[in-house]
């Protein structure tokens, strides 16, 4: 347990483990020139240590970064015969990684800023329904109005017919996250133009398998403005306001 | 109506959807030479940031186009009803960032500049249309390369990629931050 700071942050809170170590050299008002490699890996490997539940997906970079540590920490053990030479500090190339991503974490805070501002400036061309209620035309698509879409779609593709060489195999789940993580970034996901993005008719049929699953559990739900416009698909409000 | 070039433009940027270019507009009025063209932008955008207008003409991308001051961002989302904006995940953002900076850049060289893998978020990026790929690098497994797109700029209200942070803007930051 770490007993030497008065409050921990959660390994989620972190982008990856370059921010992780970041973090940590500022915490402890480390030079980054001159990281003491076993303190830093100490601290470190406490971080990993508090996750209650392991999410290997995420984990594995954490623990690669461990890896790296501790093989720097054995390079600067090791008695080396061209000592004078000065071959170079083995810490060296994670300083250069850190270095590269602090500029990049620097200018991303800069960007948010610049997002902020343009946020507030509104086009002519931002034009949702004014109406109280929102609902007014709206039509919940069907499965059928979905699948037939869909069908006339692949129809197109096919015709296209390119040449594409399978290298993966796609899941549902993975595929369902996508499109949870599309919506939580956009409010909605144009069904047409979400499909023909689509790389192979594999991809596409578990696509569409998992948007059928994402509606039959409610979470999505599938809406067409008016007849014949495009078919949009929201998250449902209940399950997106997570706060409230 | 040479008298009355900066009216003439102030409709044509009025009434396009898109931003309108300087090229664009140069082909419309080809009566009228660059310069001129340029000069009454400059005017036409002078004129808009007076206090006496709501709305003003934002340039970025090289392009124009009628945007409503940021100060009245509350009213407006009041009357549209909207809470917020969507505001990029932290994760897309630093992922752009690394993108802008080092483009053309492949996959494997975001990640490796991340430590995370990006596979996922250049896809959301790529859908929202914030990058593109623009070929092949040619190494082993001639990797995609990519780069930011005119809408990047225009998401951020650059200009052009010279306009990103500075090395002085970052540096500053990261004194902050100490």
């Amino acid at each position: 347990m770490d007993t030497s700071s008065g409050y921990q942050v959660r390994l989620e809170a972190f982008e990856g483990p370059l921010d992780l170590l970041l973090f940590l050299i500022r915490k402890k008002k480390i030079d980054i020139h001159d990281i003491p490699i076993a303190t830093i890996t100490r601290e470190y490997l406490e971080y990993l240590n508090h996750k209650e539940r392991i999410n290997l997906d995420r984990e594995a970079e954490f623990l690669l970064m461990a890896s790296l540590l501790i093989y720097i920490k054995s390079q600067m053990l090791l008695p080396r015969e061209s000592e004078l030479t000065e071959e170079g500090d083995p810490r060296q190339m994670l300083v250069d990684r850190l270095l590269d991503y602090q500029k990049i974490k620097a200018a991303s805070l800069l960007l948010r800023e610049k997002e902020d501002v343009e946020h507030m400036k509104w086009q002519r061309t931002f034009r949702p329904s004014i109406s109280t209620t929102q609902e007014d035309d709206l039509i919940e698509v069907s499965l059928f109005d979905l699948a037939e879409s869909f069908f006339a779609l692949m129809k197109q593709k096919k015709r296209e017919n390119i040449q594409i060489i399978k290298g993966k195999e796609y899941s549902l789940e993975e595929k369902m996250k996508e499109i949870l993580a599309i919506l939580n970034e956009n409010s909605f996901l144009d069904f047409l133009d979400y499909f023909k993005e689509q790389e192979t008719l594999e991809e596409a049929i578990v696509s569409f398998f998992s948007l059928l699953e994402l509606i039959r559990v409610r979470t999505v739900i599938a809406i067409q403005e008016s007849l014949f416009r495009s078919i949009k698909v929201w998250l449902r409000k209940a399950s997106h306001s997570k706060g409230n | 109506m040479e008298n009355r070039l900066k009216e003439l433009i102030e409709s044509l940027i009025f009434v396009s959807s898109e931003p309108l270019s300087t090229e664009r507009i140069k082909i419309v009025l080809e009566e009228f030479s660059r310069e001129e063209i340029e000069q009454a932008l400059q005017k036409l955008v002078a004129n808009y940031s007076s206090d006496e207008k709501g709305i003003e003409i934002t340039r970025s991308a090289g392009s124009y186009l009628f945007s409503t001051k940021p100060e009245f961002d509350p009213w407006i989302r009041q009357l549209l009803r909207i809470e917020r904006k969507n505001k990029l995940s932290s994760a897309a953002l630093e992922t752009l960032s690394a993108i802008a900076y080092h483009q053309p850049v492949t996959l494997a060289e975001i990640s490796a500049l991340r430590g995370v893998d990006s596979t996922h978020t250049l896809k959301v990026l790529l859908q929202k249309k914030l990058i593109k790929i623009v070929g092949r690098k040619k190494s082993p497994g001639r990797p995609l390369i990519y780069r930011t797109t005119d809408k990047f700029l225009i998401y951020f209200g650059l200009n052009s990629i010279k306009e990103l942070p500075t090395e002085e803007e970052i540096s500053k930051i990261l004194e902050e931050e100490k």
